[in-house]
């Protein structure tokens, strides 16, 4: 069993790497690429903390295999803005105070970019529905709804 | 996960001549939402497993002139959520496809997984059972189409044997009198999974019911028709009373088990509800 | 204290929203977590976990996974001599020995090259059990016969109760007899209950049952260990309390504490799991047998199977008041199951049962069960919601069946300061009566009857409220403040920071120093170098170590202005800071800047001593923090489903030090409340076996579930909290629970007393009653 070579684009830069064929891509990013921004929380598709996009879709990154990525586009949080050049969900998240623990964070926000980039002025259900597969469990969700309805620039409505 | 060989076919030949040499404990990836979890906790532990994500016509949706629906066994269930072929003639199927996990997991998850897989609550086998599905299987032995309530054959038991793969699933043109409606209850909106699930497909001619099928997910090892419902509606006029007595004689067909997910009489108790639900929907969607 | 405690300039501090310093690392995934590190040599952990929950170990051969290669080490108890049988603590429980007391206790670890590999060498360990009979329910496992959990002669843990320093005057003594599983039992009792329920009019019975829930933190528990050729060990590890970490780790591996360095990392979320030591000692032992470092991080499996949840409760209660709603007696029996080690906060339950609304006459039991199942841990304000659960039902149930208001019924015997607690002590100021009446004058529950009303397809609408709170915790802390070379300031505590607390004791020291915030840098340290301080836990951060900055930086401040006042001749209480300078109050150009006074402090053959403000007090006063929550609901009466349309959380925070982070935490807490409420219920079946070891059948809310979450802040000032501040993160957690069964009886007329309030209960019971 030997390592297998995952040729793919990352944060629009190509790359060449050795994995093992059961890597996942989570696997890959985080322990062969240093790429630490997207999280293991349940590593079975439940919880979104490993977010990121394959070809602009949002995907749960521990259930692909790295191979799986090969030939496709793969952006995760360090791809998507920088401190100092923060990506508008980004910035709004830090004003709106949304990140506590933070180790969902990640994830939340490229579930929110992929729906943006689909969707750009979604109603509060699209949104709530867009990051439904992101568990937190520290803020009750309020925050991140008004960050990124702030960040798609559209007003902030209330559920009747 | 434990460690295993991991191929990568390039096409349907190539993927069944990989099978054929392949041990008999290995397993095809697709979307890998259901295999993943399993190879992670050691449920399964095979020595090889190939990857269905290089062949392209596994991921192909025809839908021919009034030929009815082709759905490649990789198709993700986000495609079918928002496909328009499969939103225009065969809506349960969208939307047992919305349902599926959380939007992550709905760009991995594929309809052949789901239905190979063969979860009693598997949300798309209702609506396949519901619009007369059928599975198209190849092997070495060439193809093969088995109807899909004869394709499960006991929880996480289907007929493929161990170097066939599923390709595709044909689904006939339901037509424009007809309308259908899945519906699962979660406890949760997103990120769950059927408690039970029920899909309904009403075909009408002369204000009559000219066709019906009711299908179960989640209340027995395999999903089932409701046939006696089936029978009730048909040749009938569909009422509100009939739908009721429709919805009472599904339950008979569910033969449910008391789980973590839900007890045996909730569960009996949302098929009667589901069903009455499907129904109007599906009645209101095949007149419009 | 001397303090100088005006400044005569607003500066930026306390009151304002300002966001966290480590914000944008948090939304660039920057910051780095436990399982971010990945050093040179790293090696990965695995633990073989007993399949079955009470067994003997009849043999363990770790021969074929010793021989895998890749493998650096396997381990079972045979090799850690310091483990000893009478495991006081779970921590204490590295490896079984000869027993294994509930599924998922780990039985054998090894460290290897890869995850995968350490997976397969796990598959190679051949154990052989002897399956023996399990207690699985705690009011079996109560009762004398029932297989037994300890080993004879364990002492009972109390120590979780004293790390939240939440309930003084509660005896509670340990061990009865025959009933072999009832690890603590306390009584609480005044008066005469069976004359004064003879006299009641209105007696009411309940059994309020609440299952384990699990703590749900996003990160799963993780550590990295390694060991220095001196014998030195340092913890990466993602904790609660560092130093608490280092106290228990250096208790079960027999190492003097300053041989032990933890590094608090980034914690990815704790709410009370992250207190104990869990996975630290094994992988330690890991990495002093390898000599490599070595990372352990818990799948979510593992998590949910063999973590720290919260216990089940177990509330029967009985009430009795005179028609004209006269309280008159209350009975309670709370049993708490703790899983397989003690460790429950057993007083709560009983000083919320019968002091929070007076009872003259009452008699409640507490019992601390075990079972075999994974031991209990803290779960933000342990035992409160459940407790909270029962009592405010049974408050909504009698006024519903006396007719009176039900918030008119509560005031009417809700506390006030001064009253006598049921453990005797004095209720200390609090705001319980505010906020209730915040809350009530809400118009969603002045319109609750047309809420009703508007129901609409089949579907019923109900409005329901509670009130909850906390006690508050208190713990000894200590904070320095520094005035750097170019004037800013630096202050050091060894608070872990998860929910942005360090922002907010930045404010303080702003404020308390008289500067602007962004003069401000804040550090949490290692516990080599912080000062000694508590947990992150039971709502007292900025109640504690906020009084600590604060008094440090005006220690900091006092030394600054003497300096100051040297150099300009003048009297210190001339003086003020004003921006960067320290001048004379009236004239502005007599005056010398912070940098000055900081490089002087620094400065080769100087004579002026650097200034560095400490505090590290101690406390004894409380402030109770009370939190009221209201739920606009509609059911679907056929199956069950709730939709959350309004909820509004009303909490007294003392003095709202930052806002923002505080609406976070009300926000943050009432959802982990709704959850407990309506989905989370950790399910075993009759083996003791968890039936859901997943996140997708352990139920979390999702946004999809919830509207957005109101928030009005209620400041009734703590008078000893810093500026006023009391603690936040306890009480928003507490009420809902009781909110939605209360409004689930309005929409439907349904009582429903056990916990989770799910679509199948509600449907059933509405079923079964029409």
């Amino acid at each position: 069993m030997a390592k297998q070579v995952l040729n793919f684009t990352v944060n629009d830069e190509p790359a060449e790497v050795l994995v093992q064929p059961w890597d996942t891509l989570l696997d890959a990013l985080r322990e062969r690429m240093g790429l630490t921004g997207p999280k293991e929380g349940c590593g079975t598709g439940d919880c979104g903390a490993c977010t990121v996009h394959v070809d602009e879709k949002p995907v749960a990154s521990c259930l692909l295999l790295a191979m799986q990525a090969r030939g496709h586009s793969v952006r995760t949080i360090e791809g998507l803005g920088k401190p100092g050049a923060l990506h508008p969900l980004q910035d709004a998240f830090v004003r709106h105070g949304v990140p506590q623990c933070g180790f969902c964070i990640p994830g939340v926000i490229m579930a929110a970019a992929a729906l943006l980039a689909e969707n750009p002025h979604p109603t509060e259900e699209e949104i709530r529905y867009g990051i439904a597969g992101n568990l937190c469990r520290c803020t009750g969700y309020t925050k991140m709804l008004a960050a990124i309805t702030e960040a798609a620039g559209a007003p902030v409505g209330r559920r009747s | 996960m434990r460690r295993f060989e991991l191929v990568l076919p390039g096409s349907l030949d190539e993927c069944v001549k990989a099978l054929a040499q392949a041990p008999a404990d290995s397993k095809l990836l697709a979307g890998g939402t259901d295999l993943l979890p399993q190879l992670k906790n050691g449920l399964l532990k095979p020595a090889c497993v190939i990857d269905l994500s290089g062949i392209p016509r596994l991921r192909s949706i025809e839908a021919g002139n009034g030929q009815g629906l082709r759905v490649g066994s990789a198709v993700t269930a986000r495609t079918l959520e928002l496909d328009r072929a499969v939103r225009a003639n065969y809506l349960s199927l969208a939307e047992s496809g919305a349902l599926v996990g959380s939007v992550q997991v709905r760009n991995l998850a594929t309809l052949g997984g789901n239905i190979c897989n063969a979860a009693p609550s598997a949300d798309m086998a209702p609506p396949l059972l519901a619009l007369d599905a059928e599975a198209v299987i190849t092997g070495p032995k060439g193809e093969r189409r088995v109807p899909i309530a004869a394709f499960f054959t006991g929880v996480r038991r289907t007929v493929l044997a161990p170097d066939e793969l599923l390709v595709e699933l044909a689904i006939p043109n339901p037509g424009s009198h007809s309308g259908g409606s899945y519906l699962r209850h979660t406890p949760r909106r997103e990120l769950d999974i059927a408690v039970v699930g029920v899909a309904s497909q009403l075909t009408l001619a002369n204000g009559r019911c000219a066709k019906a099928r009711i299908a179960l997910a989640a209340v027995a090892p395999v999903p089932v028709r409701a046939t006696a419902a089936e029978q009730a509606l048909e040749g009938q006029a569909v009422t509100p009373d009939l739908i009721k007595r429709a919805a009472d004689l599904a339950v008979e067909a569910a033969r449910p088990i008391s789980d973590q997910r839900g007890s045996a009489d909730f569960r009996r108790h949302l098929v009667r509800v589901l069903t009455r639900r499907t129904l109007t929907t599906a009645l209101a969607r095949a007149g419009a | 204290m001397s303090t100088v405690m005006k400044t005569t300039r607003d500066v930026k501090g306390i009151g304002l929203s300002i966001p966290r310093p480590d914000g944008p690392d948090k939304v660039t995934g920057q910051v780095q977590y436990v399982a971010d590190l990945n050093p040179r040599g790293l090696l990965h952990a695995k633990l073989l976990r007993s399949p079955h929950a009470h067994a003997k170990i009849v043999r363990i051969d770790v021969s074929r996974a010793r021989a895998l290669p890749g493998v650096r080490a396997v381990l079972t108890a045979a090799d850690i001599p310091v483990l000893k049988k009478k495991a006081p603590t779970r921590a204490h429980a590295v490896l079984a020995i000869d027993r294994v007391v509930f599924a998922g206790q780990p039985v054998a670890a090894v460290a290897a090259d890869e995850p995968a590999i350490a997976e397969e060498a796990l598959d190679l360990i051949d154990v052989q059990y002897e399956v023996l009979p399990v207690a699985a329910d705690p009011l079996e496992s109560m009762k004398p016969g029932a297989p037994p959990v300890a080993e004879l002669g364990t002492e009972a843990d109390t120590s979780e109760a004293q790390a939240h320093g939440s309930v003084a005057g509660v005896t509670t003594e340990v061990k009865s007899s025959k009933a072999v599983n009832i690890s603590q039992q306390a009584r609480l009792q005044r008066g005469d209950v069976a004359k004064a329920f003879a006299e009641s009019d209105v007696v009411i019975e309940n059994t309020y049952r609440v299952p384990m829930v699990h703590q749900g933190y996003l990160e799963p528990h993780a550590v990295l260990a390694q060991w220095d050729t001196a014998g030195n060990l340092t913890l990466w590890a993602s904790t609660q309390g560092s130093f608490n970490t280092r106290s228990e780790v250096a208790d079960v591996l027999e190492l003097p504490e300053n041989r032990i360095k933890v590094i608090p990392m980034e914690c990815g979320g704790g709410f009370g799991g992250k207190i104990r030591a869990l996975c630290e000692p094994i992988t330690a032992v890991l990495a002093r047998a390898t000599n490599r470092p070595v990372r352990y991080v818990m799948t979510r499996r593992e998590e949910l199977e063999a973590g720290m949840p919260a216990p089940q409760v177990i509330i029967k209660l009985k009430t009795g008041v005179k028609r004209d709603g006269t309280l008159m007696a209350l009975e309670a029996e709370a049993i708490l199951e703790s899983g397989a080690f003690s460790g429950a906060v057993l007083a709560v339950a009983g000083v919320f049962l019968a002091s929070l609304y007076l009872w003259p006459h009452f008699d409640v039991k507490g019992f601390e069960v075990l079972t075999h199942k994974p031991s209990i841990a803290a779960y933000r304000a342990p035992v409160a919601p459940q407790t909270i659960f029962a009592i405010d039902s049974q408050m909504e149930q009698i006024a519903r069946k006396l007719g009176v208001d039900p918030v008119e019924f509560r005031l009417r015997h809700l506390q006030r300061e001064g009253d006598k607690m049921a453990n005797n002590q004095p209720w200390l100021s609090n705001g319980g009566v505010e906020v209730l009446t915040r809350l009530a004058e809400h118009p969603f529950w002045k319109k609750r009857a047309e809420w009703k009303a508007s129901a609409k397809d089949g579907k019923l609408r109900g409005t329901g409220l509670s009130l909850g709170g906390w006690l508050g915790g208190l713990q000894p802390t200590g904070a320095t403040v520094r005035l750097n070379p170019d004037g800013t300031l630096q202050v050091l505590t060894g608070q872990v920071d998860i929910a942005g607390t360090n922002i907010a004791l930045a404010q303080i020291a702003a404020t308390a120093y008289g500067v602007d915030i962004d003069k401000v840098k804040i550090t949490t340290g290692d516990t080599d170098v912080a000062p000694l301080t508590g947990l992150s836990a039971g709502s007292k951060t900025t109640y504690t170590v906020g009084v600590a900055v604060m008094q440090a930086a005006q220690n900091a401040r006092n030394q600054t202005l003497e300096i100051a006042a040297k150099e300009l001749e003048a009297s210190v209480h001339d003086l003020e800071i004003d921006g960067d300078r320290v001048v004379v109050r009236g004239v502005p150009d007599k005056g010398v800047t912070l940098a000055s006074i900081g490089k002087k402090g620094n400065l080769y053959m100087s004579k002026v001593e650097p200034v560095l403000g400490a505090s590290h007090p101690a406390f004894s006063v409380q402030a109770p923090a009370f939190c009221g929550q209201l739920a606009r609901i509609e059911v679907d009466p056929d199956t069950g489903e709730v939709t959350l349309h309004n909820f509004v959380v009303v909490q007294d925070v003392g003095k709202a030090i930052n806002p923002a982070q505080i609406e976070g935490q009300m926000q943050g807490g009432a959802v982990q409340s709704l959850g407990m409420a309506l989905t989370e219920a950790l399910m075993y079946d009759d083996k003791a076996r968890l039936t859901n070891p997943s996140l997708l059948d352990y139920r979390k809310l999702t946004a999809a579930d919830l509207p957005n979450i109101e928030t009005i802040i209620v400041e009734k000032p703590a008078p000893h909290g810093p500026f006023g501040a009391r603690g936040v993160g306890e009480p928003p957690i507490v009420p809902a629970p009781a909110a939605i069964a209360n409004a689930i009886e309005d929409a439907t007329g349904v009582r429903l007393t056990h916990l989770p309030l799910s679509p199948e209960r509600i449907a059933l019971a509405i079923a079964s009653a029409s």
